[in-house]
Parts: C-alpha cells; structure tokens; sequence
C-alpha cells in the first residue's frame, strides 16, 4: 500500500502520460497517433502550461494561486485592447497587470496573513470585476497580424508558442534547481518556521512566487490571445482548477515543498492528451467535465493520504528515538 | 450577545490568559470593543444613511422588503456555508447543488410525482452530495476547499447531463407558491423561511450540545476530542445540512422562476462566503453565528441594491464585490491576531 502510495505520487504523471497515450492509441488508431495530432496537442498544451508552472512554484512554496484565470483572461484583453498603442506595449501591459496581480497576492498573504486561497480567491473575484469593465463584456479583436507570431506561428513543424515554454521550462528549471532563491521557496513550503530560523526570508520567497505565478498566467493570456487574435471574458474560467490539476497530477502537493517544473510539465502533457484523446473519441462535454472532476478529487485524495502516512512514520521514527 | 459569548470560547488560545485577571475578576472592556465586534452592523447603519441621503427610493418600504426578497436564496445558502465556517471549513459545491437540487425537483414532477415527493427527491439530491463532501473530506483529511470544488465540477456535469442543457419547468401550478406566495401580502414565504431558519439555527448552536460540539470543531479539535464530543459525526452533519440547505434554495429559486437550468446557482459559493464573513463568521472556525449572516446578507444586499439604484453598470458591481470581500477577509485576520 505505502509503496504504491509513493509510486503514484512521486511518477503519476509521466505513467499517466504513458496509460493515456497507450489507452487512446488502441481506441482511435486512425486519429490519435498521427504527427498533425501530436502538433495539435503541442499546440493546445503551449497556452496552458506557463499557467501551469507558475501555479506549480506558489504550490512548491506552500501556497495555492486561485486567480490564474481572471488574470490570463485580463491579460488577454491588455495584449488585445491595447493594441493600439503599439503590440509592445500591448504586450508588456499584459505581463505588467499579471506582475501587479502576484504582487497583490503576495501581499495580502505576507503582510495581510490571509490564507493564500482566500486572499487569490478575492483577487480572482477583483480582476474578474476588472476584466467586466474594461472588455464591457464584449470580445475584442486583434489589429496586428504580426502579434498572431508568437501563439499561431512555427518555425518547421515546431510551434513558436512550444519553444516560448520550453524557454520558460529552462530557465524555471534553473531558478528551482540551482538558485538558491529557488531552492529556498522548498524550504519555504516544507515548514515555514524552519526555513524562517534558518535564515531564509519567508516573504521574500512568497512574493517571488506569487509573482512569478500572477507572470506566468498573463504570459499564457498573451498566447491564447496570440493564437486567437481576439479576446473574451470567458476564458479561463476553467483555469484555476485545471492549473491545479495538473500540478497536482505533476507531484505537487497542497502541503507545500513538493514537486518539479518537469513534472509540472508531464501533469500539463498528460490533461492536454486526455482532452485531445476525449474529444478525438466524441465524448460528450458534461462527461468531459465529469471525467476532469474525478481525476481531481482522486489526486487530492491520494495527495492527503500520502502525506498523513508520511507524516505517521515520521511520528513513529521519532518514537524509536 | 454575542461578543459576550464569543470572548469567553476565544480566550483559552490567545496569550491573554496568561496575564494574572485584573481585581474585578475581568479584563476591562475597550469602548470600541463592541463596534469592532459588530462591524457588518455599523457598515450597514452606514450604507443606509448613506442610502437614505442618495436615493429617494431607497428608503421606501418596498424597496426594503425589496431587498430582503432578493438576498433571501442567497441567505439561506448562507446560513449553511456559516455552519460548515464554524468548523473551519466550507463547501464550494452549493452552486452546483442549487442546481441539481432544481432540476431534479423538476424532473421529479415531470415524471409524475407529487409536490411533496418532488420536493422530497429534491432536497435528497441535495443531502446525498453533501454526504459525499463530508465522507471524503473528513475520511481522507483532503483539501475541502478543491474536494468541494471538484464535487461541484461533478454536480454540474451531473445536472447538465440531466437536463441535456436545456431550461426545464415545473408542471405542477401549485409549486409556484412557495417561491412566489406572500404572507399578508407583502412578506414573501422565502424571507419567512430564510429569518426563521437563522434563528432556529443560532438557537441549536447556542443552546444546545450538537450545536456547542460545532463551535469546539472549529476552535480545538483535540480538546474535542479528548472531552468525549462526538466530532466526526458533528462535522458530517454540517456538510450534509449545508448541501441541504443549498437544496432548498435551489427549489425555492425553482418554484420562483418556475423554470430551472443547470447553472442557476452559479456565484453562490463565493457569494455565500462573503455574506457569512461580513457578518463575522470567521474562516478560521469556531467564530460567528447564524443570525450574524442574516446582517451578512442584507449588506450586500443594500450594496448591490444602491448600485443599481445609482446606476453603476453592472459590471461595476464585481468589483465592489471583490473589495468587500478582501476588506472584510483582511479584517477577520486582523482581528483573529489581536
């Protein structure tokens, strides 16, 4: 039990990846294993995974990030709306609203103590608010061919939106592996008073990754409104939940200090095919919904019982003591 | 009452115990104390003035009972979400209820039944997922907060499913009373039912075991525990009354509109946990009460009231919503450390 426990939590992405690549290439031979598919999904995951990963490092730290998808959908909007401007400038107001987001969240959770789901769930309810009135709920259409380069374009058969993340992929990489601001933010989310007595600055690293989340959902709203060259007020409105599934599904943990870029990008590879898969097969919306739901809760679960039976044999070897 | 009641259950984990009791045997109360207990309360004796000031409506009779009519589903959900807040923890997944709990009152009538059994059948839909909610959150000790989400993802889909997305409607015409029906006239049944259930609710927290075993889940488990209280069960029931709850306003709201879809309750679960904060139910557990929501729910209903009355556009409204519930969020931590 215990060692299946560790197999799932510590490799469920890369075997889920596995069973869903071999489920649905037996399924839907004609369609599922082609190279125009595998582009497909390169494609589809490109949007969400830098969301992904910024979700990953504020789980890594301890905390949770909620409002990934109002952010990604008003970043949108920015890169779209404020065209006129210039597509740079459209372009960094959209990732300078996604900064300024993080650094309400980190604030609120640092210096306002407010639990960190609580705290992004009032942002998530702000930006929404935000994003209402700014796009008065219509959906804004892009003036710049050019801009559609970075989500639509490809350089051979590679996606320019695929190389974007895999740029993103390294260079996070480096900062949890290798740098120690993000070594710390481990730290961090494995007990916040121990890192706090060994010298780390708990709120430094908070804010970093709060940021680095609030970052990283409007560099994915600067994608999807690349790809689409337009934007609306319904995306993202399913993003906080998948952002987390995958995560999760990535070796994430909701009790912090757990889990890889890598893996994070394994957990978004693995929901990309599984809804590329679904929709190849026909299946019908609700049960898409359903199917997304239940693979939540079963890793959440499996999440909660991994770490209450780590935590048991920590308490019995320090009895043994 | 109930700052007085509140200080005492509180004292035993803040530092405050530690200082040897002053010579009348009690700390002395500072003037604001009861202000700052009672914020939602001032807010609102604030916005109606402000109201009353700003818009000649406002204050007429109608317009108020106007008001309570309109936040009385959300109240009753309300009510619900603070019970399951007291044991420091909430329930995400009653939009989706409000939902189900609709549609399959109506289906239920469709294929036949009677009031009382469609009714039945509603409120049981309603009941069995918040059996669901409590068993796997209590059972497995995982994140209620993206339980009850994934739950309502899975409610959702459920109903969707059911209804294959269309809007269905109620066929028996009697049904229609209990949304619609008026006491004297004037006093809808559902603000009947939303005030008598907060104060029959407040009662059996206040006055009775079951009640007092809900605070001590949210303020110390262990010590529970260890007095013999029979948590697991306390906690299951605030899950399953909270989905009930959330049922019945979902059948209320059906047999208002007389029709029902799958999204009808969406908001709800962040909206019902606004109200219940604002009234001074805490996130942390084992702070607030039932009548306190009451006050919760009329602010944010004067709020939003007021704003249509100024004619802010509606989208405007999301973002006083959002500002009130940040405020009110950095209030409650702020007055958990003091």
């Amino acid at each position: 039990m215990k060692r299946l426990l560790g197999l799932l939590e510590n490799h469920s992405a890369a075997l889920l990846v596995f069973g869903l690549v071999i489920a649905f290439g037996s399924t839907a031979p004609a369609t599922f294993p082609t190279g125009s598919n595998f582009e497909n999904i390169a494609r589809q995951i490109s949007l969400d995974a830098p969301m992904v990963f910024g979700q990953m490092v504020v789980l890594i730290a301890g905390g949770i990030d909620i409002s990934v998808g109002s952010t990604m959908a008003m970043a949108a909007s920015l890169a779209i709306g404020l065209q006129p401007f210039g597509t740079p400038v459209a372009v960094l107001g959209a990732l300078g609203f996604g900064l300024a987001v993080g650094a309400l969240n980190g604030l609120l959770v640092t210096k306002g103590k407010i639990v960190a789901f609580v705290a992004t769930l009032g942002t998530m309810s702000l930006v929404r608010g935000l994003l209402l009135t700014y796009t008065g709920q219509a959906s804004l259409v892009g003036i710049d061919p050019a801009f559609t380069f970075w989500g639509d374009g490809q350089i051979g058969p590679v996606p320019v939106s695929f190389l974007v993340v895999l740029a993103i992929l390294l260079a996070l990489y480096a900062l949890l592996g290798h740098l120690r601001q993000g070594r710390n933010l481990y730290a961090i989310g494995g007990n916040q008073d121990a890192a706090f007595l060994g010298g780390v600055s708990v709120n430094k690293g908070l804010m970093m990754a709060f940021m680095l989340s609030g970052l990283m959902a409007a560099v994915s709203g600067v994608l999807v409104a690349s790809r689409l060259n337009s934007a609306s007020v319904q995306l993202g409105s399913d993003a906080p939940l998948m952002s987390i599934s995958a995560a999760l599904i990535g070796g994430a943990s909701l009790f912090g200090g757990k889990g890889s870029i890598i893996a994070a990008f394994f957990g978004v590879l693995a929901l990309g095919i599984l809804n590329n898969g679904m929709n190849l097969l026909g299946v019908p919306t609700y049960t898409q919904i359903a199917v997304r739901a239940l693979i939540l809760i079963a890793i959440v679960v499996i999440d909660a019982l991994a770490t209450r039976l780590r935590r048991a044999e920590l308490d019995s070897a320090r009895i043994v003591e | 009452m109930n700052s007085q009641e509140v200080d005492p259950s509180r004292r035993p984990e803040g530092p405050s115990n530690k200082v040897p009791p002053a010579k009348s045997g009690g700390r002395r109360r500072h003037w604001s104390e009861p202000l700052r207990n009672h914020t939602a309360l001032v807010l609102l004796i604030v916005l109606v003035i402000a109201g009353g000031m700003l818009s000649d409506v406002f204050l007429t009779p109608r317009n108020l009972l106007n008001i309570l009519w309109a936040v009385s589903l959300l109240g009753i959900v309300s009510l619900g979400q603070t019970v399951l807040l007291l044991t420091a923890r909430f329930d995400m997944s009653v939009a989706g209820v409000v939902g189900l709990a609709g549609i399959v009152t109506v289906l239920a009538q469709i294929n036949g039944f009677g009031l009382f059994a469609s009714i039945g059948f509603g409120l049981g839909s309603g009941l069995l997922v918040g059996l669901c909610n409590g068993v796997l959150v209590l059972a497995t000790g995982a994140n209620p907060f993206l339980v009850t989400l994934a739950v309502n993802l899975l409610v959702y889909s459920l109903a969707l499913s059911l209804t294959q997305s269309k809007t269905l409607y109620a066929t028996i015409p009697e049904f229609n009373l209990l949304g619609r029906g008026q006491l004297f006239g004037f006093l809808h049944y559902s603000v009947i039912v939303f005030l008598a259930l907060a104060a029959g609710l407040q009662f059996v927290l206040r006055r009775t075991i079951p009640g007092r075993t809900i605070y001590v889940a949210g303020l110390n488990e262990v010590a529970g525990r260890l007095s013999g209280l029979r948590l697991q069960i306390t906690k299951l029931s605030a899950f399953v009354l909270c989905s009930g709850l959330a049922a019945l306003t979902g059948i209320i709201m059906t047999s208002r509109l007389n029709s029902t879809v799958a999204s009808s309750g969406f908001g709800m679960e962040f909206d019902s946990i606004i109200a219940a904060v604002l009234g001074g139910t805490s996130l942390f557990g084992g702070r607030g009460g039932t009548l306190r929501t009451i006050v919760g729910v009329v602010v944010l209903g004067v709020i939003n009231n007021l704003l249509v009355l100024l004619n802010v556009p509606s989208e405007a409204q999301q973002i006083a919503k959002g500002l009130v519930f940040l405020a009110v969020v950095l209030a409650d931590s702020a007055l958990r450390r003091s």
